[in-house]
C-alpha cells in the first residue's frame, strides 16, 4: 500500500503564476523517493498540493488508485498520506504530548490516540523524555523528530518530509536521516524534498529532479548521484571521490 | 483604610463583567486575527434583547442568558460565516476585517437606535436595588452576581478550550494556523465555532450589565475602547490575560474614580495601554508575534 499517482497538475498560489506546469510523477509503494531541484522550482508547492493545502488548478492525484486530489487534509490523512513540513508546523505552547495528541486529531477516539502516542514514545524515546516540556523548549532536531513522530501517530502509508534538515546542524541531520532510514526499512513509502541533494539521494531508491515546474528527470537513486550534469548542478564539483563514498 | 478596602471591593466586583466583555474579543483576536471592533455593539444588541425579555416577558435578566448566548452564538457563525470566512485567503485580510467590523458596529448602532430609540435603558430586577452587607462594608448585589456568573462563564470556557477535542483544535489553531491544518483540522469551521463562541460571550455580558449600567445604542463607542484596552494589556488572544487585566484595571479606575474624580476614571484604561504598549507590547501573558 502507498502508492501515488501525480497526473499532469498544475498549481499555483491566489491569482499568481502557475508554479507546478504539467508535473506527472508516480511514487511507487514501498520505496523512497528524493526530490532535489532548485529554489523556485515547485518542490514544497508540490508536497502542499498532495497534501490537500493546496487545490490544484488542473490534472489529478490518486493515492492507492482513489483520486485525492480535491479532497480536504483530514479526509486525505485518513487515506494514509501525511506530510510535514519544512517550518515543522509543532503548536509551540502545547506540550509534547498534547502535540503528538493533535496528531491523532482526525482519529476521533482518545484512547486509540492515547495507545498509538505511547506506541510512538517507544520508537522515539528522546520525545517521551521530553513529553511534558512545551515543543518551543525543544532543540531543532528534536523538533523535527517531533513533527514526524506526529506524523506517525497515524501510522500512514506513506509519509512526505519537506527539507527534514533545514537549519539543523550535521552530527543532527545525522541523526535524522538515521530516523529515515528506520522508517524505509519497516516499508513505509517516502517522498523526501531535500536541499542536502546528496544525503537525501544516499538513502533514497529512486531520484527525481524538479525544474520549473515539471518533473525534468527520474532515475534511481544511486545513477542521479552519479550523473555529471546533476553532480555540477546538485552536488558539488567533487565528483569521483563522492560517488564512491556514498557506495562504500 | 475601610474606604479603602471599601472602593476596592466595588473596583473588584465590577472586573468580572469586564472580563465577560474582553474574553470573546480576545478568541476571536486569538483564533482569526479579526480585531471584532463590533464587539461591544453586539454586547448592546445582547443588552436590548435581555431589556425586552425583561421589559415584556418579565424574563429575570440573569435567566435571559440561556436565550441571549444562543442566539449570539448564532449571529456570530452567520456574522463570521458571510462576511469573512471567503476573504481569508486574502493577502490582506486583516485590514479587511478592522473595516468591515467597523462598518457591522455602525450598521448594529443604527438598527438599535432605529428600533429601540436612544432612550437610556437599563433592566431593574429587585436585586438591582438590594445591597450585601458583610461588617464594615457592602457590595451591590447586582455586581455581585454579574461577576461571579462571569467567572463561572470563563472558567466554563477555559474548561472547554482545555479538555475537549473541539477546544484543543481552537487552541491549536490559535498557535499555529498552519499547522492545525497540516494535522488535519478544518480551520474554516474552527474559526466559525470561534467567532460564535465569543459572541455567545458578548450575549451573555450584554444580559449582564442590563442591570449594572445604563444603556443606549450609541454606548459601544466609549466600551471598545475600555475593552480594547483591556484585550491589549492582557496580552491579545490570552484569556487569562484578559481576565487578570479586567480586574487590574476595574480596581484601579474605581481608585482613581473615588480619590481623583469619575472624569478621570476611563483616563486609568488608556493610560493603562499607553503603558503597556511602552514597556511590554506584547501585553501581560501575549506572545511576542513573529512577522
Amino acid at each position: 500500500m502507498g502508492t501515488l499517482n501525480v497526473e499532469n497538475v498544475y498549481a499555483g498560489y491566489g491569482s499568481g503564476p502557475n508554479i507546478l506546469k504539467g508535473l506527472s510523477l508516480t511514487v511507487e509503494s514501498n520505496k523512497t523517493y528524493c526530490i532535489i531541484g532548485p529554489n523556485g522550482a515547485g518542490k514544497s508547492t508540490l508536497l502542499k498540493v498532495i497534501a490537500g493545502l493546496l487545490k490544484p488548478r488542473e490534472g489529478q492525484i490518486k493515492f492507492n488508485d482513489e483520486v485525492i486530489s480535491g479532497l480536504r487534509p483530514d479526509q486525505i490523512m485518513q487515506r494514509g498520506l501525511c506530510y510535514v513540513p519544512s517550518d515543522r508546523s509543532l503548536f509551540p505552547d502545547m506540550t509534547v504530548k498534547e502535540n503528538l495528541r493533535m496528531g491523532g486529531y482526525v482519529l476521533r477516539n482518545p484512547r486509540l490516540v492515547k495507545r498509538r502516542v505511547d506506541e510512538v514514545f517507544t520508537m522515539f524515546p528522546v520525545l517521551k523524555e521530553k513529553s511534558s516540556q512545551a515543543a518551543k523548549t525543544l532543540s531543532g532536531g528534536q523538533q523535527q523528530l517531533c513533527a514526524v513522530a506526529r506524523a506517525m501517530i497515524l501510522k500512514p502509508d506513506m509519509i512526505m518530509l519537506d527539507e527534514p534538515s533545514l537549519g539543523l546542524s550535521p552530527k543532527v541531520v545525522q541523526q535524522i536521516f538515521g530516523t529515515i532510514t528506520d522508517l524505509r526499512s519497516q516499508g513505509m513509502t517516502i517522498l523526501l524534498v531535500e536541499q542536502n541533494a546528496r544525503k537525501g539521494l544516499q538513502i533514497a531508491d529512486q531520484g527525481v529532479v524538479l525544474d520549473l515546474g515539471t518533473n525534468s528527470f527520474e532515475r534511481p537513486a544511486a545513477e542521479v548521484l552519479q550523473d555529471p550534469r546533476i553532480q555540477e548542478l546538485y552536488l558539488g564539483k567533487r565528483r569521483q571521490p563522492l560517488v564512491t563514498e556514498a557506495q562504500k | 483604610m475601610i474606604q479603602a478596602i471599601q472602593v476596592l471591593i466595588l473596583g473588584l466586583a465590577l472586573g468580572g463583567v469586564y472580563a465577560l466583555m474582553s474574553s470573546g474579543m480576545t478568541l476571536i483576536f486569538g483564533v482569526m486575527r479579526i480585531v471584532n471592533l463590533a464587539h461591544s455593539a453586539f454586547i448592546i444588541m445582547a443588552a436590548y434583547i435581555a431589556f425586552w425579555l425583561f421589559n415584556l416577558l418579565h424574563v429575570d435578566p440573569i435567566l435571559s442568558i440561556v436565550l441571549t448566548m444562543p442566539m449570539m452564538f448564532v449571529v456570530g457563525m452567520l456574522y463570521y460565516r458571510i462576511l469573512f470566512a471567503s476573504r481569508a485567503d486574502n493577502p490582506r485580510f486583516i485590514d479587511i476585517t478592522v473595516l468591515i467590523t467597523f462598518a457591522s458596529s455602525l450598521v448594529v448602532e443604527g438598527l438599535l437606535a432605529f428600533f429601540f430609540t436612544g432612550i437610556y435603558r437599563s433592566t431593574t430586577p429587585d436585586y438591582a436595588k438590594r445591597s450585601f452587607n458583610f461588617g464594615p462594608f457592602f457590595v451591590p448585589e447586582s455586581q455581585l452576581f454579574a461577576t461571579v456568573i462571569s467567572i463561572v462563564l470563563i472558567l466554563g470556557l477555559w474548561l472547554f478550550l482545555r479538555y475537549t477535542r473541539v477546544g484543543s483544535a481552537i487552541r491549536a489553531t490559535m498557535q499555529n494556523r498552519n499547522a492545525a491544518q497540516v494535522v488535519g483540522v478544518n480551520v474554516t469551521w474552527v474559526s466559525t465555532l470561534a467567532f460564535g463562541i465569543g459572541l455567545a460571550m458578548a450575549g451573555a455580558s450584554g444580559s449582564l450589565l442590563s442591570f449594572i449600567f445604563t444603556f443606549f445604542p450609541a454606548k459601544h463607542v466609549a466600551w471598545i475602547g475600555m475593552i480594547m484596552c483591556l484585550v491589549v494589556l492582557g496580552g491579545m488572544g490570552s484569556l487569562m490575560g484578559a481576565l487578570v487585566s479586567s480586574f487590574l484595571l476595574a480596581a484601579a479606575s474605581a481608585y482613581v474614580n473615588f480619590y481623583i474624580g469619575s472624569a478621570w476614571s476611563p483616563i486609568t484604561f488608556y493610560l493603562a495601554l499607553f503603558l503597556i504598549l511602552l514597556f511590554r507590547p506584547q501585553g501581560l501573558f501575549g506572545k511576542k508575534v513573529e512577522v
